[in-house]
């Protein structure tokens, strides 16, 4: 594989991901007129005259021919203006803005919990099969695929919040850039070394309790095992039997007969190809999470864009609702085309095909 | 041509614990390779050849395992270095390497054995460049060798964390550039050319019989003293065959390796090797020099396939085909008789025990395990043709009167 053609590869992919993002925006944006329910009637007093109905209309522009209000829609995207929420009389875009960064850190944070759990946890039931820990995660990936998410949300959140008190219930606390700016801010190191030589465990425990940091952390970690469970154990059994599958291959076997160490062959060449596809539903995943998290947020009540488009949809706030959907499914674009670049680094028959 | 003694295989047994039940692959084989000579094993498929070659370099995977037998492979060196620990696995300049622990043997893969497999394509992974392939092997010598005394450098770890930091940062490596050039120039030195271009190619850009080729680049990278190759012509087209069969003549003309071929056509064979063991049923049925065994064939299993050869010269009007097929080799379906008896023109009541080993014609060097080495055909003890064919109903019964009967 030459770079010429890796970079030609992720550049036909990104100009299909253009195409793609513009067909999200058509399909969302002729949502609007399949839907029942007009926007005006939300808006309007229930005894509103005709009169006032078409002035409203007027006013959001809603009496123009559809293509119009479509062309005049793609211009505004491209400007970055989403239109101005009917409800709030705010800008669409700052709204679903603000709600962005939360979500993105929620599915992201679920992302690593469950990579990183479960892709280690799958490698090893693959390589020690037949051994308990192997029965384990087995069982494990059984349970975490049968859980309904929401109900582990709110187990967790009876167990170890209010029983046990070691996380918040719920809200999110500052976004994860603010808490590093701000812990990177306050701490004393000093005051650490003092407590930790005084053997002053509360006070240090307490301390290290209030810095932004640690309250992201304590406030992230129970959303993101509830929404990474499922995930989690998605990835163990995908990863356990890639590897198996790849570990039964031919080339295995003359990896060993030309002696290279067991380490190697596991890694070096079983688990890289297992990766392969595995990452392909991570991304996937990942792209899903982003827009899908509703369940999670309502539990934990997480300031995302799921919660923000559940209520988008029952007011039929519709800038609101095409900025919420575009924004998600250029997310799941965005994500997938880096995926597709990830893979073909890691397997050249990508590039090939 | 040949030499000495370098690998003495003796009563090797290998056998799967399936859930249908036991398999005995490979059965009590015992045969010597020389040093400077190819020995063949030939046999059809389910004969236990394949995995007779797996059992020696102790690549068998699980369900299957070596149950029995010695492998005693001369080397002055590791016979020294293992004595005082396992003085049990040591005989002279001889190791027993089924009694030194797995280790050691793990660590003669590469500079001792080598293997190459019957098809290039799935025996290469097919994610990295041929190139990074071959000089991988290289550079698990060229560690090994820098501690010579230590097994542990070739065993040496490369965890989760070593993999990630050399796949993340560019300008780590497990291989270094000596072993890249050292894969190239083994690339040229088995007739790729253009070796530094091709190096960087993947596997799938390759064609199979170039493939071929970079397999057994790869499988000199240790320089090995014994190369096994299992059935290293045949997913290859026949000028293909021909030309890898001459690259590993030349080599071997060069490097004074010893080679094991492992394959199932005759032809090959006859081209190729000094001696001859024929496998059927995971047995050594007869073992000679070529000329003994491909022209004074005993065991009638040697004869039925040098029979199902064509012959160019006096081209016979049909082909003599052995009838039936190989037995599936479960332990409880084995009776304790010669396993080709049931398939034999020749089969006589002696048959139903298992024969043992006898010299032909008072050659030390030819064997066959068949009654038939020992004295002629008896008509009046022959077994009729159905006798295996044991009636649905009443099977036992019935085969018990049936023999009185006879």
């Amino acid at each position: 594989m030459t770079t010429v053609s890796l970079g030609r590869f992720l550049l036909k992919r990104a100009v299909q991901g253009v195409f793609v993002i513009w067909g999200v925006v058509t399909v969302v944006f002729l949502l609007r007129f399949i839907t029942p329910g007009d926007p005006v009637t939300f808006i309007a007093p229930l005894d509103a005259s005709q009169e006032l109905r078409r002035r409203i209309a007027a006013e959001l522009g809603l009496n123009r021919p559809i293509y119009v209000q479509y062309l005049d829609y793609l211009a505004g995207l491209l400007q970055g203006d989403m239109g101005y929420s009917y409800i709030s009389n705010t800008e669409a875009s700052a709204r679903v803005f603000a709600r962005l960064p939360a979500t993105v850190e929620l599915a992201v944070a679920a992302t690593v919990v469950a990579v990183a759990l479960s892709i280690p946890l799958g490698v090893v039931s693959a390589t020690r099969r037949h051994e308990p820990v192997d029965y384990g995660a087995t069982l494990f990936s059984l349970v975490g695929i049968s859980t309904p998410n929401f109900w582990l949300g709110i187990m967790l959140v009876l167990l170890l919040a209010v029983q046990f008190g070691l996380f918040p219930t719920s809200q999110r606390g500052t976004g994860f850039l603010p808490a590093v700016a701000g812990t990177v801010g306050q701490f004393d190191p000093g005051l650490v070394v003092r407590l930790a030589v005084e053997l002053r465990g509360e006070a240090l425990l307490a301390y290290l309790g209030k810095l932004p940091l640690v309250t992201w952390l304590a406030h992230i970690t129970l959303p993101a095992v509830t929404l990474g469970t499922y995930f989690t154990a998605l990835i163990t059994r995908l990863t356990r039997s890639g590897m198996l599958d790849e570990l039964g291959k031919s080339y295995i076997r003359a990896s060993r007969a030309k002696g290279l160490p067991e380490s190697l062959v596991r890694y070096k060449h079983a688990l890289r190809n297992t990766l392969a596809p595995v990452i392909t539903v991570v991304g996937l995943q990942l792209g899903t999470l982003i827009g899908g998290a509703v369940i999670t947020e309502a539990v934990f009540a997480w300031p995302g864009l799921g919660t923000e488009l559940i209520r988008a949809i029952n007011l039929r706030d519709w800038p609101l609702i095409q900025g919420s959907l575009i924004v998600i499914g250029a997310g799941f674009v965005v994500v997938n085309t880096l995926v597709d670049a990830l893979q073909a680094y890691l397997d050249p028959r990508v590039v090939a095909d | 041509m040949a030499g000495r003694d370098l690998l003495r295989v003796e009563g090797l047994s290998t056998r799967f614990f399936t859930e249908e039940g036991q398999i005995n692959a490979v059965e009590d084989v015992s045969f010597t390779l020389r040093e400077g000579e190819v020995f063949g094993i030939v046999g059809e498929s389910g004969s236990g050849k394949s995995v007779t070659a797996l059992s020696l370099v102790d690549l068998v995977e699980s369900p299957g395992r070596v149950t029995a037998g010695e492998v005693r492979y001369r080397d002055a060196d590791l016979a020294a270095s293992v004595r005082d620990r396992h003085p049990d696995a040591v005989d002279g300049e001889f190791v027993d390497l089924r009694r030194v622990p797995e280790r050691v043997r793990r660590s003669l893969r590469g500079p001792s054995f080598s293997m190459i497999f019957q098809d290039p394509m799935s025996s290469f992974n097919p994610s990295v460049t041929v190139g990074e392939q071959i000089a991988e092997a290289v550079e698990v010598q060229r560690r090994a060798s820098a501690n010579p005394r230590s097994t542990r450098s070739r065993t040496q770890g490369y965890g989760l964390g070593r993999l990630l930091a050399d796949t993340v940062l560019p300008t780590r490596s497990y291989v270094s550039g000596e072993s890249r050039e050292r894969a190239v120039e083994l690339l040229e030195q088995v007739g790729i050319p253009d070796p530094a271009d091709r190096a960087d190619e993947y596997p799938h850009q390759f064609s199979g019989g170039m493939l071929q080729r970079a397999m057994v680049a790869q499988a000199l990278a240790g320089e090995p003293d014994v190369l096994v190759a299992d059935e290293p012509t045949t997913a290859l087209d026949v000028t293909i065959q021909a030309q890898i069969l001459n690259l590993l003549d030349d080599l071997q003309a060069e490097a004074g390796m010893s080679i094991l071929l492992i394959t199932h056509n005759l032809g090959v064979i006859a081209r190729t090797c000094d001696r001859v063991g024929v496998m059927y049923a995971g047995e050594v049925v007869e073992r000679g020099s070529l000329t003994a065994v491909f022209d004074n064939p005993v065991h009638p299993y040697t004869q039925g396939l040098l029979g199902s050869i064509p012959d160019l010269a006096d081209p016979a009007p049909r082909l003599q085909p052995i009838e039936g097929s190989v037995p599936d080799l479960v332990d409880a379906e084995m009776d304790d008789r010669c396993y080709f008896a049931d398939r034999c023109p020749k089969a006589m009541t002696e048959c139903l025990d298992k024969p043992p080993e006898f010299a032909v014609d008072g050659d030390d060097e030819h064997a066959a395990m068949c009654v038939l080495a020992d004295h002629d055909f008896i008509e009046s003890e022959a077994l009729r043709p159905d006798y295996f064919e044991s009636p649905l109903e009443g099977a036992d019964v019935d085969a018990a009167e049936s023999e009185t009967d006879d």
